[in-house]
């Protein structure tokens, strides 16, 4: 047969297609069902058990860009090129969280595309194996465009090929784009493994809410990780928050408060426990932490003495004002911070609460300047995120911002997006971690 | 917010002017407009409903709009509220970006929504919309901040703005928070009633409350012109006259007039797109870097470009500028009518639908590299772009090889298929020296499938956040005018043009070609 003929195969889903005659359709899968523009569709799946054999897949994958689809009979669109704009590597320590992720990252696949690496460890005895297996997800950004498909290898580890698991994500990395590393669940900061994978890694994705206990020892490991190895860290719970940070800030946009920025007194804020005896390490209270730092960070705050368990109840003077909604109990954190001369009290306090655990309830703010105060309510709703500010008590301003939950769509998809380094996150997540440091 | 303190003691607020906070650091992505009232002038308008309204929803439903919002459109139609607010429904389920149309969002956005009927000469309708806008500010806290969009025709534009100025609703001190003022184009017909327009507009705002808007800029792929030129290394040490033979750029559009007959045969191509559009992309693509991404940093660097072009003479117009109208014929496979057959179309009339022109650029960067620019109704198809189009190589050493190289090109195309196209000569494969252009092409829908947002959403956010960088300044409009006017002054001592003279459906007058064709050049075929 002459080099360039078209030949007709039968591929898995029944269909046939035409392709250069030598191109090899192994893998190739054809829904027959028609594609509606937005739908991601797997349009290839096959099997390879070393990285050679990932490579080839991947080749034979892509050795078929033009390739002329015949369904029922008709000529088809065009398969489109691979696009990638960046690596991404799930590190899951469980298929079940594996799936979950690729589920997500599937959402993502026509808004960036990307090279995706599901890795995850199986039985770490006997000898090193690797089982993989090589996916195309390909998207119609719209009815007239061609279709756009980005790679999806799902990849285990076992024996000792699953503690080097740094040597078999890097040759599979495409080079010269970015490397994005999602690692759901806890991330072994101290591990030799971990240090490898970070390594390789321009940016990694971590979610400090869902962390066991406290969450804090955890947090210390990350912001060493993150100094050791100069890496870029995006934290879910730290932008979750976002919309606090801009219901914070905005109290200081007003001219008549702007004066009390550098007078701060005070800074609490209170989480939700579902724990009746509120005791220390029994919620994890990262989102609560991030607060205080990243408003320390902000303002530039040095710490005097770092969080420590709150023995006392809070005294009457530094009791909010008189304000609606559940007592916190009597137990927490509390640091000191420094303004020029005077303390900062922080406190982070738990309450009863129906909201998720370690969901940041409330912010409360007192700055004391010339014989005046300024207190400041910051509280969550349903959907918004209210603040009220008082002069010597009297209301001086209230507002409302919306503050729709996130998914962690639109989070991984704010991580994908988010440029370089974000210096405000890197002083929060520093400052949280000289907070913890005792 | 509300400023109940200040409301208490009856005393008004200071304006508000940016003050240092080191809590806003880093939230520049996640900054959110402060509360505010949008009077939205023109509101039954056609640019109200397929645009304007459509744009504050996208903002609203994804969250960049603040609670404390309110949209008071103002009309001479006798709605209410309700029957507004069921006809911007009807709009959305046909121009919203995103269908079907989000309930939960639509609640909270009709909410925000209300009708204030008025004629915009009455005075009396000014001074009740004072008396709407402070129950407004009370009710929904949106603390004295306004936005006023003039969409609605360009003559009522200085009346619009005198009885603003008259009832304080410019005033920044007197009525607390900030005042901004939207004006759509065309911002007047010649350069003497765009210096008039200024004047009136200038008389009651300050500069920086004025945003003239030419929706072009908020585009995705204009916006990223800006990027790609300073945001990049290997460009700009090539972006100048050693390495550059020439630049076009083409604004095509495939329909007529459509609807707009009569505003057209008032404008035409030099006004409707030669005088914003084309030389906004001119701007752009030959201004030096901005010191910063300033708003005047940019346009002061836009404006000093738009001045290196000599206002062409007589003797140049009829050299470098050439100008036609369609015919009949067909475009897209439907025949369609000339333009004299359009309605509300003068059967002899003299009004351009098309127009090319070669301008140079008086500066140390282009001297010597023409620019070409061309826009027009009933072409092929519809399709902007920007070309640069490189020198050739010095010394062809493949002269003895087969095929075509071209020289290299870069071109960014703005619509359809946003996207950047690098094209250079490689060899083919095979034993002998065989070199073919090739294409590298970067489109935006394959490398970010995500939807770009709309212009005017853009534009729109930006005019809240006090961001003016892309939109045109007093001295920009005068410095344009400046160019298109003596091009318009000159076919008026002209006589009549033998229109028609294209065909729909054609890449316009035969001139527009000669006009290449005289330099050794010709049009990219796009």
């Amino acid at each position: 047969m002459a080099k360039g003929d078209v030949v007709e195969q039968n591929v898995q889903g029944g269909a046939r297609v035409s392709a250069p005659s030598g191109v090899d359709l192994g893998g190739l899968i054809l829904d027959s069902a028609p594609q509606k523009p937005g739908e991601t569709v797997l349009r290839w799946s096959s099997r390879a058990h070393s990285i050679e054999e990932i490579d080839r897949e991947l080749s034979r994958m892509w050795a078929i860009p033009k390739l002329v689809a015949r369904v029922d009979g008709e000529e088809s669109r065009h398969i489109a090129a691979r696009t990638s704009v960046m690596n991404l590597v799930v590190v899951a320590r469980r298929p079940e969280i594996g799936e979950r992720c690729s589920a997500t990252i599937q959402e993502l696949t026509g808004r960036h595309p990307s090279r995706t690496l599901v890795v995850s460890t199986g039985d770490p005895d006997g000898p090193a194996w690797i089982n993989a297996h090589v996916q195309a997800h390909c998207i119609l950004p719209r009815e007239d465009a061609p279709e756009t498909c980005a790679e999806m290898i799902y990849l285990t580890a076992g024996g000792d090929a699953g503690r080097h698991l740094g040597a078999i994500v890097e040759p599979l990395l495409i080079h010269d784009l970015p490397v994005t590393m999602w690692w759901p669940g806890e991330p072994p900061f101290r591990l030799p493994l971990t240090a490898a994978l970070l390594r390789i890694t321009d940016r990694l994705v971590v979610d400090g809410a869902s962390w066991g206990g406290d969450g804090l020892a955890r947090l210390r490991e990350m912001a060493e990780a993150m100094d050791r190895l100069r890496l870029t860290v995006f934290d879910f719970a730290l932008v979750r928050q976002s919309r606090w940070r801009e219901a914070i800030a905005s109290i200081f946009d007003t001219p008549e408060c702007v004066p009390y920025i550098r007078a701060m007194r005070r800074i609490s804020v209170t989480y939700a426990t579902h724990d009746p005896t509120g005791a220390p390490g029994s919620t994890n209270v990262v989102k609560p932490v991030y607060h205080a730092a990243w408003l320390a960070s902000r303002l530039g705050l040095p710490i005097v003495k770092p969080l420590t368990p709150l023995s006392t109840p809070v005294s009457g003077r530094h009791r909010a004002s008189s304000r609606p909604g559940p007592e916190p109990m009597h137990r927490g954190l509390t640091a000191t911070l420094r303004e020029g001369r005077s303390d900062v009290a922080v406190y982070i306090r738990p309450v009863m609460s129906g909201m998720p655990a370690g969901t940041t309830l409330r912010v409360e703010l007192l700055a004391e300047r010339r014989g005046s105060e300024l207190r400041a309510d910051v509280t969550a709703e349903a959907g918004t995120v209210r603040v009220r500010v008082w002069e010597d008590g009297v209301e001086l301003l209230e507002r409302v911002f919306r503050a729709a939950r996130r998914t962690d769509v639109d989070l991984l998809a704010e991580a994908i997006e988010a440029g370089g380094p974000d210096p405000v996150a890197i002083d929060a997540i520093r400052v949280a971690s000289e907070l913890i440091a005792s | 917010m509300r400023d109940l303190r200040l409301a208490h003691e009856g005393k008004r607020r200071a304006v508000t002017r940016p003050v240092e906070n080191p809590l806003r650091e880093g939230l520049r992505l996640e900054r959110m407009p402060e509360p505010f009232a949008f009077v939205l002038f023109g509101g039954t308008g056609d640019l109200a409903h397929r645009k304007v309204i459509p744009a504050l929803y996208q903002l609203w439903r994804t969250n960049l709009l603040p609670h404390e919002y309110a949209l008071v459109a103002v009309g001479r139609r006798p709605y209410t509220d309700d029957t507004f607010r069921s006809d911007i429904r009807a709009s959305l389920d046909k121009y919203s970006r995103t269908l079907p149309v989000d309930e939960e969002a639509w609640a909270g956005f009709a909410e925000r929504l209300t009708y204030h009927q008025g004629d915009f000469s009455d005075p009396a309708s000014f001074d009740r919309l004072v008396q709407r806008l402070q129950r407004v500010e009370r009710e929904q806290g949106t603390r004295g901040n306004a936005l006023f969009y003039l969409a609605t025709h360009a003559t009522d534009f200085p009346e619009i703005i005198s009885q603003l100025g008259r009832v304080g609703l410019d005033h920044e001190v007197h009525g607390g928070g900030w005042r901004r003022v939207i004006i759509e184009k065309p911002f007047g017909r010649d350069l003497e009633s765009a210096i008039r327009l200024n004047r009136e507009v200038l008389k009651v705002f300050r500069e920086k409350q004025v945003y003239r808007i030419d929706h072009y800029l908020g585009k995705e792929t204009v916006r990223n012109l800006l990027v790609f030129r300073f945001g990049n290394g290997i460009w700009e040490p090539l972006w100048n006259r050693r390495y550059v033979d020439h630049v076009q750029i083409t604004v095509a559009e495939s329909i007529g007039v459509e609807s707009r007959g009569a505003f057209y045969e008032e404008t035409g191509a030099s006004r409707d797109f030669l005088q914003n559009h084309l030389m906004q992309l001119l701007a752009l693509v030959a201004m030096e870097p901005p010191a910063s991404f300033d708003a005047d940093a940019l346009r002061d660097e836009k404006v000093k470009v738009i001045r290196a072009i000599a206002p062409p003479t007589r003797h140049d117009v009829t050299r470098d500028i050439v100008r036609g109208q369609y015919g009949g014929g067909w475009v897209e496979a439907h025949e369609v009518p000339g333009y004299r057959e359009e309605p509300e179309v003068d059967p002899q009339s003299e009004t351009e639908t098309f127009i090319a022109t070669r301008f140079q650029i008086d500066d140390w960067r282009w001297a010597g590299v023409p620019f070409y620019l061309r826009t027009g109704k009933r072409l092929p198809k519809r399709a902007s772009e920007i070309a640069i189009q490189f020198n050739e190589v010095p010394h062809r050493l493949f002269r003895e090889a087969t095929g075509d190289p071209q020289p290299n090109l870069l071109a960014m195309r703005i619509q359809p298929d946003e996207g950047i196209l690098l094209r250079f000569g490689a060899k083919v494969p095979g034993l002998g020296i065989d070199v073919r252009s090739v294409n590298m092409d970067f489109t935006y829908g394959s490398s970010f499938s995500v939807d770009s947002p709309d212009a005017y959403e853009t534009l729109i956010l930006d005019a809240l956040l006090g961001d003016a960088s892309l939109f045109t300044r007093a001295d920009e409009v005068e410095e344009a005018w400046g160019i298109v006017t003596p091009i318009i002054e000159s076919w008026a001592d002209m006589p009549p043009p033998d229109f028609p003279s294209y065909e729909a459906g054609s890449w316009g007058p035969e001139a527009a070609d000669h006009l290449l064709a005289r330099d050794g050049r010709r049009w990219r075929r796009i």
